[in-house]
Order: C-alpha cells, then sequence, then structure tokens
C-alpha cells in the first residue's frame, strides 16, 4: 500500500496519495456546548482526596507539585531548544492577513447549524438564514449552536465568536466592589454571626473540619425577622470578609415579563455561580417568589411558582453542588414554602429578633460614633425605654437628631433632639397612633 | 480544592480587631484637628472608654478575673500561686471554644504571655512552675510564633495527661514534635524525651478515631513499628488503608518498609489475605512463602491465598504447595471461565462479522484482500478467546479457513488457534494438533506458537509447551525456530526456570540468524525471566548487544533491549548495574537499551525523578526516534498511580502540541498503556482526534490504542467511533488495526482484561505488563513490525489477559451463587466512620464481571468471605451469625 515508504520519503508519499483517494472529512469534533466541559477535564488538576489534613494530604499534593514543575522546566526548555525564527514580523503579517480577511466592519449573526466542518448556517437579527464558510482561524471549541458570531460584512463568513454567553442580567448580579460594612459595624447579634461564619464561610475555607466529623456541611441559611433588624447588614459584612464570589438578588428581580425568562434566569445564576465557585448568593426579599403554592388561576403566578420550582431544583436538586452557599433574606418566613426552606435545601434558619438592652446600647454607640454629641446626651433613657426599637430604628432616631441640630444650625446634637427624633420615628412607625396610646 | 483554600482568607478575629484599632485612631485623629483644644481630653478619654465598651460585661469579667489570675500567679506565696494557677487551668479548660474563633481566655491571656514567660523565668523549682509550664504551653498554641514554645514547656511542664487540654492541643503538639525531631536529628541530639511525649501522644490519637495522624506523627520520628501496640479489630483496616496509600508517595527505602508494617499489622490481626497482597506489592518472596506457612492447616484459607498468587502468577518459594496445586498452577482456570461463560451464555462462537457489522455501512462489500482474512483471523481469536470453540479455526466441518491467507498470514491465522482454546491444556491441544503435522511450513509454525499461547500462565506436571516446542528450538528453519522460541516465552511467561535458560540463551550466540530471531530470543528470555535480575543472563544480553554493534540498532533489535529491560521489571535499584555497563555501548542501541532498562526498572513506581529524566531527554530539541520510547517510558513509570496518571495526560497534552513527529507517533501508545481496559472518556478523546491524524503511524496508533483502552469492555463509544474509522479507511492500511482494535474491544466477548493491575488496582502484575510492553514497543515501529513482517507479535498480549470476573466458591470449591452489590469504587483513605466504599451499585447474582473502576461487596451477611477484596476467585464460608430477615434467606423460607 501507499503508506509504507520510510519516513524520509514522507512528503512524497503524501503527494502521491492525494489525488488518488479523498476519503471523507472526519466526523466534526464541535458543536456541542457540553464539549467545552469534556475538553477541560484533560487540563484540570486532579482531585486530592482525603481533604483532612494529613500527610497523605501533602505527599500528595506534593507530587503534583513536582509534575506542574516539570511541565514548567519542560516548556522552558523547548522553547530554549527551538530554533529562533523571527516570529514577531511573521506573526504581525499573519494578524494583518487576519484583519483583512475579517473585514470591517462585522455584522453579528446567530449559529443555527453547522454542516461540516467548514460551513455552517447562519441567521442575522435582519434578514435570512445563509449557508456561509466557518473561516479556518476560528476557534471552532467555542463554537455551539445558539452561539453568537461575528460574520463577514460582505462575504457573511463566520469570522469570530463572542464570548460571554452569560446572561448580563448576571453579570449585573455580581458584587464586584465589597460593601463597607463589616461584622464589626454589627452591634450584638453574635450567635447569628457566628452561625452565619459556621453555615457559609467556614465550609468554603476549611472543608477538610466537616470531613473529619464526617458531615456534609450546611448549603444555605435562610435570615429572618422583623424589618430592620440586620439581617441584609450581616449579608453585607459577609460579602465584605469573604474573597468568594458573592451574587446579590433580590427576589422581586427574578420575576421576568416572558414565560420562562424567570426560571431561566434563576438557572444561568446558579451556573455563573457554580463556574465562579467558590460563591455565595445572596436573595434578598426570598418571599417575592418563595411564597406557598396555591391553585392560582392567573398565568403570572403561576409563573412565579414555577420560578420558584426552579429556585428549588437548583437549592437540592440532581446535580450536586459543594461550593455555592446560599443565603435567603425575609421578614415572613412564615408564608414561604415549606418545600424552599426544608432542611437538605436551607439547613440553618437564622431569626433576627428585636434588639435587646445590650444591643440596642450597642447600636446607639454604633451610630452615635460618629456624632458630635453635646455632654448633656443621656444615651441610656433611650436604650432603657420600653418601646420596641428595631436598629434601623435607632439609626433613624439617630439621623433624625442630626438633622434636628442642623435646622437650628448648632454644631451639637443635644438630649433634646434625641427625645424629638424618638418621638417622631416613632409617631411614623406607628402608622399615626400617638406613643403611649395603649400603653 | 485546595488552591480555593489558599485564596480566601480565614476571617481572623485578632485582624478585624487590629482594623478597628487603626480606623478609632484615624478617627481621632481627624476629630482632633476639627475640634478644639479643650475637648480634646475628653474626646480621647471617651474613645478609650469605648474601646474597653465593645467587650460585653461577661468578657471584661473574665478579662479582669485572668488579670488578677495572672498577677496573683507571682505571688511570693506558693499557695496562693498555685492556687492562681489551678484557676487559670480551669478558666481555660472550661472554655468551650467556638470553631470560627480563638477561645476567649486564650484570647485574653495573649497579651499576658509574655508576662506569664518572665514570671515563669523568676520563679523558683518546684510545683508552681511546671504547672505554669503547662500553662504556658497551651497559651504559646494561640501565640502562634515559631519558637515551638509548646513543646518547649510542655516538656517542662508536670508531665499531666496530654488528653486535658483537648484534641486542638495534642495536634498542635504533634507538629511541633515533628519539627523538633527533625532539628535535633540534624544536629544529633537525643530525642529521648521527644519520644516519651510521642508514647503518650499515640495512644490518644488511636483511641479518637485520629488514626491518619497517629500514622503521621509516628512516620515522622521514624518510629512505625511502635503503631503494633495500639492496633486492633476496629482501626487496623483504617491504619493499614492509610499506610498503604502513604508507600506509594514516600521516597524509599520508607515505603518498602511501611508495606513491610502492614504486611505485620495484617498478619497480627490475621488477615492473610490482605497481608499476602501488601507482600506481593513488595514482591519479597520470604514473607510470601512465610504468610502461606502460617495458614498451613487452614485449608480454605490457604486455597484462598492461592487463588491469589495464581492471579499474579507466581509460586511461593520453599512450600509445599502440593495440596492447592490445582490453583497454584491455574489448571482450573479454563473451568471457571467457561463457567462465567456459561452463566452469561456467550458460549456460542461469534464470527468477526458479527463484531465488524459491516453489512450496517452503507459502503459496498469489501472484496477478500489477504490482509483482511488475517485481521478477521486475529479477531477471531481475540472475540473467542479463551471459549473453546470458533466458527473458523476448530470448527467440526474444516472451513479451511487458513487456505485464504497467504505465507506469514498462515503463521499468525493458524496461531490463533491458540487463543481461542486459551488455558485449555486437555481439550485445546488436540484441537491444534492436526495443524502440527502440516506440510505446509507457516501452518506447522503457527501451530507451534499456538501450543505456546495456550499454555499461557498454566503450569502443569507434563509440561506439554516444553516437551512439544523443545525439539523445534534448533530446527533448520528460521522461522520454525521463532515460533517455538515466541511460544515458549508465552508459555513459560514469570515461571524463571533454570532449564529453559539453558536451552535458549546459547540460541542469543548464533551468529548466522538475523536480528529478528535474536530479539524474539531475547524477548522470550525476558519474559521468562520477568524481574528476577538475573546477572548471568544480564551479562548474556549486554554481550549479544556488543557483538551485533550496529545491528544492534536494528528495529526488531529493540526486543533484545525489551528482554534485557523486563530482567529488572519493577525492580528499581537492582537495575543500577546494568545501566552502567551499559553506558559502555556506543550509538543509537546503547541509548535505547539504557532508556528501556531505566523505565522498566521503575515500572509503576511513580518516581518523578525518573519521569523528569525522560521528559529531559524529549525536550533536547533535536530529531531522535529513540523519543518516542522515552514518552512510553513516561508512561510505564507512571500508570498505576492515579495522580500520576492523572498528571502524564496533561504532560501528553503540552508533548503533542511541542512534540516532534517522534513524540506523536508514541504518545498514542502511551495513552494505551496508560490506562489499558480502562476507557477514560478524557482518553478516548484524545485518541478520537488522533485516529485522523495525517500522519499514517499516528493514526493506526491511535487506533490500536482505542483497541487496547477498551480491550474486553465492549463499550460502545468506542465501538462506534472504530465502525465509523471502518467506514473512513476504508481502503487504507487503517482498516487493518481498525480491525484488530474491534477485536481487542470485545477481547472474549466482553469479559477480559489486559489491564496489569489487580486487586483493586494495588498489584501489577509483571507478566501482564510484560506482555503489554512488548505489543507497545512492537507498535513504536509501527510500520516495519506490525503492519508487515511480526503481526505474530499481536499474540503478547496473551501474557496480558485474564477474565474480569468475580466468582465466588463454597469451601469445597464448588461455585456458590451469591448476591453481590456492584459500583464504582469511593476513596475512603482517612475518611471518618464506615464510610460507603461503592456508590451507584446495583445488585447482580455471582458469576458477575467487574469493570477497571468497581468493586463489589456481598449484598446479604449469610456468607464470610475469605479475603476482603472481592475480585478474581473468593471462597465464601457461611456466617454463624447471620441475620435471619435477610432477603436471600427469606426467599429459602
Amino acid at each position: 500500500m501507499g503508506n509504507n515508504q520510510s519516513q524520509g520519503q514522507g512528503d512524497k508519499g503524501e503527494k502521491k496519495d492525494q489525488p488518488k483517494y479523498q476519503p471523507p472529512p472526519p466526523p466534526t469534533q464541535f458543536g456541542k456546548k457540553k464539549k467545552r466541559r469534556g475538553a477541560e477535564t484533560s487540563t484540570k488538576l486532579p482531585v486530592i482526596t482525603p481533604h483532612s489534613k494529613c500527610k497523605l494530604k501533602q505527599l500528595k499534593l506534593e507530587r503534583i507539585k513536582d509534575y506542574l514543575l516539570m511541565e514548567q522546566e519542560f516548556l522552558q526548555n523547548y522553547d530554549l531548544n527551538q530554533p529562533k525564527v523571527d516570529e514577531n514580523s511573521k506573526e504581525q503579517a499573519d494578524e494583518k492577513i487576519i484583519e483583512e480577511l475579517r473585514g470591517d466592519p462585522l455584522t453579528v449573526g446567530n449559529l443555527e447549524e453547522i454542516i461540516d466542518d467548514n460551513h455552517a448556517i447562519v441567521s442575522s437579527t435582519v434578514g435570512p438564514e445563509h449557508y456561509v464558510r466557518i473561516m479556518s482561524f476560528v476557534d471552532k471549541s467555542k463554537l455551539y449552536l445558539g452561539a453568537t458570531v461575528l460574520l463577514n460584512n460582505k462575504t457573511l463568513s463566520v469570522v469570530g465568536v463572542i464570548d460571554g454567553e452569560v446572561d448580563p442580567m448576571v453579570n449585573v448580579m455580581k458584587v464586584e466592589k465589597a460593601p463597607t460594612e463589616s461584622y464589626s459595624d454589627i452591634g450584638g447579634l453574635e450567635a447569628q454571626v457566628q452561625e452565619m461564619k459556621e453555615a457559609i464561610e467556614l465550609p468554603l475555607t476549611h472543608p477538610e473540619l466537616y470531613e473529619e466529623i464526617g458531615i456534609k456541611p450546611p448549603k444555605g441559611v435562610i435570615l429572618y425577622g422583623e424589618p430592620g433588624t440586620g439581617k441584609t447588614l450581616l449579608a453585607k459584612a459577609v460579602a465584605n470578609q469573604t474573597s468568594a464570589t458573592f451574587l446579590r438578588v433580590v427576589g422581586s428581580e427574578l420575576i421576568q415579563k416572558y414565560l420562562g425568562d424567570g426560571p431561566k434566569l434563576v438557572r444561568e445564576l446558579f451556573r455563573v455561580a457554580d463556574e465562579c465557585a467558590p460563591s455565595i448568593v445572596f436573595i434578598d426579599e426570598i418571599d417575592a417568589v418563595g411564597t406557598k403554592r396555591y391553585d392560582s388561576q392567573s398565568g403570572g403566578e403561576r409563573e412565579i411558582q414555577r420560578t420558584m420550582l426552579e429556585l428549588l431544583n437548583q437549592l437540592d436538586g440532581f446535580d450536586a453542588r459543594t461550593d455555592v452557599k446560599v443565603i435567603m433574606a425575609t421578614n415572613r418566613i412564615e408564608t414561604l414554602d415549606p418545600a424552599l426552606i426544608r432542611p437538605g435545601r436551607i439547613d440553618r434558619k437564622i431569626e433576627f429578633p428585636l434588639p435587646d438592652i445590650k444591643t440596642k446600647r450597642k447600636i446607639f454607640e454604633i451610630h452615635t460614633a460618629k456624632m458630635n454629641l453635646s455632654e448633656d446626651v443621656n444615651l441610656e433613657e433611650f436604650v432603657m425605654s420600653k418601646d420596641d426599637l428595631s436598629g434601623a430604628d435607632i439609626k433613624a432616631i439617630c439621623t433624625e437628631s442630626g438633622l434636628l441640630a442642623l435646622r437650628e444650625r448648632r454644631m451639637r446634637v443635644t438630649h433634646t433632639d434625641f427625645k424629638k427624633a424618638k418621638e417622631k420615628v416613632l409617631y411614623r412607625k406607628t402608622a399615626g397612633a400617638p406613643e403611649g396610646l395603649y400603653m | 480544592m485546595p488552591q480555593k483554600e489558599v485564596t480566601i482568607p480565614v476571617p481572623a478575629k485578632g485582624g478585624s480587631n487590629k482594623e478597628e484599632d487603626k480606623k478609632d485612631n484615624k478617627d481621632t485623629e481627624e476629630k482632633n484637628t476639627t475640634t478644639n483644644t479643650t475637648t480634646k481630653d475628653n474626646k480621647k478619654d471617651k474613645k478609650k472608654d469605648k474601646k474597653e465598651e465593645t467587650l460585653s460585661p461577661e468578657d471584661e469579667k473574665l478579662k479582669n478575673d485572668l488579670e488578677l489570675l495572672v498577677e496573683r500567679s507571682r505571688d511570693e506565696k506558693e499557695e496562693i500561686a498555685l492556687a492562681a494557677l489551678e484557676a487559670l487551668k480551669t478558666e481555660i479548660r472550661s472554655s468551650t471554644s467556638s470553631m470560627t474563633s480563638v477561645p476567649k481566655p486564650l484570647k485574653f491571656l495573649r497579651n499576658h504571655y509574655s508576662t506569664l514567660v518572665d514570671i515563669y523565668k523568676n520563679s523558683k523549682e518546684g510545683k508552681a512552675k511546671t504547672s505554669l509550664a503547662d500553662i504556658l504551653s497551651v497559651l504559646a498554641m494561640a501565640n502562634g510564633n515559631d519558637e515551638r514554645d509548646t513543646l518547649k514547656y510542655k516538656l517542662l511542664g508536670s508531665g499531666e495527661a496530654i488528653a486535658s487540654w483537648g484534641h486542638e492541643y495534642v495536634k498542635h503538639l504533634a507538629t511541633e514534635i515533628g519539627v523538633e525531631y527533625d532539628i535535633k536529628k540534624e544536629e544529633n541530639q537525643s530525642v529521648e524525651d521527644l519520644l516519651k511525649l510521642v508514647d503518650e501522644i499515640v495512644p490518644f490519637q488511636m483511641t479518637h478515631n485520629a488514626e491518619p495522624e497517629a500514622c503521621d506523627l509516628l512516620l515522622e520520628v521514624e518510629q512505625l513499628s511502635k503503631i503494633f501496640q495500639y492496633i486492633d479489630e476496629n482501626n487496623y483496616s483504617r491504619v493499614c488503608l492509610y499506610l498503604f496509600k502513604c508507600s506509594y508517595y514516600v521516597p524509599g527505602p520508607d515505603d518498602i518498609n511501611i508495606l513491610k508494617v502492614c504486611v505485620e499489622i495484617y498478619i497480627k490481626m490475621k488477615q492473610y489475605p490482605d497481608a499476602l497482597r501488601v507482600a506481593m506489592k513488595i514482591s519479597d518472596p520470604e514473607l510470601i512463602t512465610e504468610i502461606f506457612k502460617l495458614v498451613e492447616n487452614n485449608k480454605s484459607i490457604l486455597q484462598q491465598l492461592g487463588f491469589l498468587v495464581a492471579r499474579q502468577k507466581i509460586v511461593p518459594d520453599n512450600f509445599n504447595y502440593d495440596s492447592i496445586s490445582d490453583i497454584i498452577n491455574n489448571s482450573k482456570l479454563s473451568e471457571y471461565f467457561m463457567n462465567l461463560a456459561t452463566d452469561l451464555d456467550i458460549r456460542e462462537p461469534k464470527l468477526p462479522e458479527e463484531i465488524f457489522q459491516s453489512h450496517l455501512d452503507s459502503t459496498s462489500a469489501i472484496a477478500d484482500s489477504a490482509r483482511m482474512n488475517l485481521a478477521s483471523s486475529f479477531v477471531n481469536a481475540f472475540v473467542n478467546a479463551g471459549f473453546g470453540k470458533d466458527k473458523l479455526m476448530t470448527a467440526e466441518e474444516d472451513t479451511k479457513w487458513w487456505f485464504k491467507n497467504r505465507e506469514l498470514g498462515i503463521l499468525s491465522t493458524v496461531a490463533s488457534t491458540g487463543m481461542v482454546v486459551l488455558w485449555d491444556i486437555d481439550g485445546g491441544l488436540t484441537k491444534i494438533d492436526k495443524f502440527l503435522y502440516s506440510q505446509e511450513k507457516h501452518c506447522s509454525n503457527g501451530a507451534l506458537m499456538a501450543i505456546g499461547m495456550l499454555t499461557s500462565g498454566i503450569r502443569s506436571e507434563m509440561d506439554p509447551a516444553l516437551s512439544l516446542l523443545a525439539e523445534h528450538i534448533n530446527s533448520s528453519n528460521t522461522g520454525t525456530r521463532i515460533s517455538a522460541i515466541f511460544g515458549l516465552g508465552l508459555a513459560y511467561a514469570g515461571t524463571q526456570r533454570q532449564d529453559l535458560m539453558s536451552l535458549l540463551s546459547p540460541c542469543l550466540d548464533d551468529d548466522k540468524e538475523k536480528m529478528e530471531f535474536i530479539g524474539i530470543v531475547g524477548l522470550a528470555l525476558g519474559l521468562i525471566f520477568i524481574g528476577s535480575c538475573d546477572p548471568e543472563l544480564s551479562t548474556l544480553f549486554v554481550q549479544t548487544l556488543i557483538q551485533r554493534g550496529t545491528a544492534a540498532s536494528e528495529s526488531h533489535a529493540r526486543f533484545l533491549h525489551l528482554g534485557l529491560g523486563l530482567l529488572y521489571l519493577g525492580k528499581q535499584d537492582a537495575a543500577e548495574l546494568a545501566l552502567e555497563t551499559l553506558k559502555a555501548i556506543e550509538g543509537k542501541g546503547g541509548e535505547y537499551a539504557r532508556l528501556t532498562v531505566e523505565a522498566c526498572a521503575y515500572a509503576g513506581t511513580g518516581n518523578v525523578l525518573k519521569v523528569q529524566n525522560m521528559l529531559h531527554f524529549c525536550s533536547d530539541g533535536q530529531e531522535n526516534p529513540h523519543h518516542g520510547l522515552a514518552v512510553l517510558s513516561i508512561a510505564l513509570i507512571a500508570m498505576g498511580e492515579e495522580l500520576g496518571s492523572d498528571m502524564c495526560l496533561r504532560m501528553f497534552d503540552h508533548l503533542l502540541q511541542k512534540g516532534n513527529v517522534h513524540i506523536k507517533r508514541a504518545i498514542p501508545l502511551a495513552l494505551g498503556l496508560l490506562s489499558p481496559s480502562n476507557p477514560r472518556i478524557a482518553i478516548m478523546d484524545i485518541l478520537s482526534k488522533l485516529s485522523h491524524d495525517n500522519d499514517p503511524e499516528v493514526a493506526q496508533g491511535a487506533i490500536l490504542s482505542l483497541g487496547l483502552i477498551g480491550a474486553g469492555t465492549n463499550n460502545a463509544r468506542i465501538g462506534g467511533m472504530l465502525r465509523a474509522l471502518a467506514v473512513f479507511y476504508g481502503k487504507d492500511v487503517h482498516l487493518f488495526f481498525v480491525r484488530i482494535a474491534q477485536g481487542l474491544l470485545h477481547l472474549g466477548k466482553g469479559t477480559m482484561t489486559i489491564n496489569p493491575y489487580h486487586s483493586d488496582r494495588t498489584l501489577m502484575s509483571p507478566v501482564a505488563v510484560g506482555g503489554l510492553l512488548a505489543l507497545l514497543h512492537a507498535g513504536l515501529d509501527i510500520k516495519n513490525i506490525l503492519s508487515t513482517q511480526s503481526h505474530y507479535l499481536f499474540f503478547s498480549i496473551v501474557c496480558s489477559m485474564y477474565p474480569r470476573m468475580l466468582m465466588t466458591l463454597d469451601e469445597d470449591l464448588k461455585p456458590l451463587p451469591v448476591s453481590v452489590r456492584v459500583g464504582q469504587s469511593v476513596d475512603i483513605v482517612g475518611l471518618a466512620g464506615k464510610p460507603k466504599t461503592i456508590t451507584g451499585f446495583q445488585t447482580h447474582t455471582t458469576p458477575v464481571l467487574l469493570g477497571y473502576n468497581e468493586r463489589a461487596e456481598l449484598a446479604t451477611d449469610d456468607y464470610i468471605p475469605l479475603t476482603n477484596i472481592l475480585e478474581g476467585i473468593v471462597i465464601l464460608k457461611p456466617n454463624p451469625n447471620a441475620s435471619v430477615t435477610s432477603p436471600l434467606a427469606s426467599k429459602k423460607n
């Protein structure tokens, strides 16, 4: 057969072979979205077991390090031993050619179907579908059905792929800049802070602790309690402390205009969380989507319920996620669907009660720390009063008193300011019923 | 994941406090500039107040109490000081720490640490001083410097029980002992005091479910044998498992020492099969014999041990094993295999066409060519291997199939009969007999090879292979000689029989013969004396290499080199001498020999330095055909150890991108070696891509390797790929390899494995590695060896073949069907409690097939297996304490 020449004649052999027989092209290796994961696994580092700290783990990690060093060394050696060619100018020339082939400006289209290695059907937003060529310099591993592709202006051939198929809605949810609130800004709530740390931070930083004792770390927590008791504040503090990806959503954001968009957003949200793992997902005001299910005739409500069902599945569904933790916050835990807060989905329910005297004192201190108080201010009076004050109320009192002082162009905030402020805040809170009416 | 751990800083209490301080200071400064001077002092006071007020009243009280106690402890009167210290101790002990923060007393006492140290230095000897040392030891833990104060003060302290301070303290102490031990050893100081402490810590850890930590500490201080005192039936398995895994990654000779400790623990706990497994891992014949002698009087256990050594294809030295000779000689293997086949209802022979399924392809039927007929012969042999019946060679009415082949094709076709009747000495010989006396030379030669193959791995008193083949060794026909010698090599692989050495070694000196003959003699000798390090043979090999001079770099000479390498398979340092002498040989031949010997010596060890050597060799930037060998060597060294083989995949990725054509050609083969009979998706993907490569040798190698990684699994995905390839390469020489790969995929109709690792992937069978290596070395020159003249080398795979079954027998060695759960194995090393060993299991009735990564466990407790790893052939004995409610029992009722 024609392939029996020795290696030196390889070139000649190929030429001879060419006219003789053209085999059909090899089957396409791309086109499926999932494929991208498969390719990555071969370059991923192996998972090390056991997780607990022990010599075996150290030895295994060292072994991996050795191999990585060897890889590095090989790549360096290889570069050294390569005959020096003037790559720069060649590369530049190549780039120029590619630039020319691409053309300018580019049309944006949608990949509808992949015919074979070099051809595809694309559609642009305006017009009909086209059968076009895929340029050889396009990274084919990135192509998948439904991808957004760049098309040449004239020939409409595929010249590039636009990355980032992440829903822009989800990207907005990522907390890029950590909030300034830290744990020290929380007055009291020590037990809550500790529970939160155990359930959210520690599993991400020290997974081995849980394995040693033989349990699975909690998946998520729900924070509930009266308005203004610091639920969101604590979540902010967590975001401030951790370097894990922090995604924050408000429950109402998950309600979308079109059918299926809400669940899709939830899926997308958790997919991004999984990709950026370790990550923390914070869903504020979960009662917007998480209320109890009931027979409803309205399509809108059913859609909301479907969104919740998707959320249920993502929280404890078929695919196990380990490095995604969920925090939820609500003031009406009793209205939530029992399936949402069952153990396994949400393992810990953290209650935020109204502050007791000690906590109140601390909250007052935190808020007045930067205020210019006059000598006669006696905060104890407010602390000891019997009114139901939440953390937010106290903050409001402090702010209000400051405003009162400002109104009179004083540099100090006096005790009377505080008194007035308190009355005002409480009056507002009880919605018109004067203070002390029912006492 | 470990990396992620690093990236997330732990929210440390101390850190946030400091931050707060800073913020406060800044605030004060700002205020200072804005407000007038009179209020300045006030402000400052207030700030100070505030700072203290951040502590809750209870905390403050605790803090004040502690401060008082610290103050008191420097009291003149000893009683007061002592009382204060006692109070301190109770305070520290009673604090229940949270997971997230340092216990409060420790936190508050941090500031007073130096004060206490001063007090300690100034105080008089006595009870108070030692008591203070105890406290300092605990406090040092929270202080976290590199001074190892915890250990220092512990040694100075009163020596009270370490358990009183809790786990965290013991852990900390153990770490510091490890570090201190190394330093003291370096400075040649006495370590008596440390060891005394170790003796106290280890029992504590062993009784508190911290076996890995106990092992770590003992490894650290090189006192592993002490662990015997603390072994009981609850913890031995975990200790051994942990130590066994550690031995993979510990540099020699410590790994052997660890394994020896494992053996002794198993022996102490009367787990003889496990002990034997570890002993075989060390490959220490004396240890193996010792274990056999221990169970001499227990028939069932002895039989079980017999099955284990039979799988490894070795025999215990200096031990009279007459009572179990049937087992050790593997003579019943064929019977058991047929039993399995009957149970699975697959005894009906299959035609190659049923495997190819070419009628499904749209392309027109391909005309019979000699090459395709040859491929069909191979496929027929692979598919019907061991079943004793096929439709081409051994059918009742003679189909004269072999007439359809030409010349050497006839040789391989007739030889394939040997594989069909594999392991069945009684029934098989008669089926080969008719070819043996054929007039056609190639036909009778093929029969010789078939006899060798038939008896592969089976020992028999009659020695049919030797008696039939010996006379042909000195025949005048080179072909006959090659067939006979190759047959002997396959038949007696791993037996190390001296009479064969005297028979075969003269052949090496035969000057008249070409390199092909010499190569096969070398390979046969290498297989027979695999891992023996025989010095006599080694010198003979080297001499032959030197004598042959330039001929030693011919393509077939590689088998002579491989033969030399096999002598040292897995023997590590023992090969040093041979390597030195090989340096004397100039040129390419010497280089090939050196690489082969080095790789073989470290086969399956995962030795990183050797891998590095090979990589260096690959990256020298030249076009050296031996680069391919180096790539194969990397796979050979790294195989059998999960991390290494995973990392090898990454490495091959780079090599594929950067390497020259020789490297590229070897990579598919190396991948095949890395996971034979283990179709991993990642490897499958790479091979599938390479099978379309422009370079025919890369593509052919990739196709062959697809067969290797799927060998005996019937994997549908590979099957689909190969069928597509068969269409794609419809008219190429590649088709031959596609067919062979299809045959391998359905090896023994999906009941066999060629993976050299068995017993839960821990033990490497040297003979199996030898067989694989012979094939892969041939694959390095796929064009000149496998696809043209020497295709009979495909049969070397017969050494690696073994049924991948689990068969259960009762104590009279009669098959005993029981229900077992089969599932993916889970790594349970170092896990707490009694974790599940398998996941995603299904329940079957034995005999069952086990995949590469699968484990089995008994579904009911009616029987107790005699060995803990259910694989191969396992003897069960009835469980006297079986629960009555088990499903099987209830079914009977």
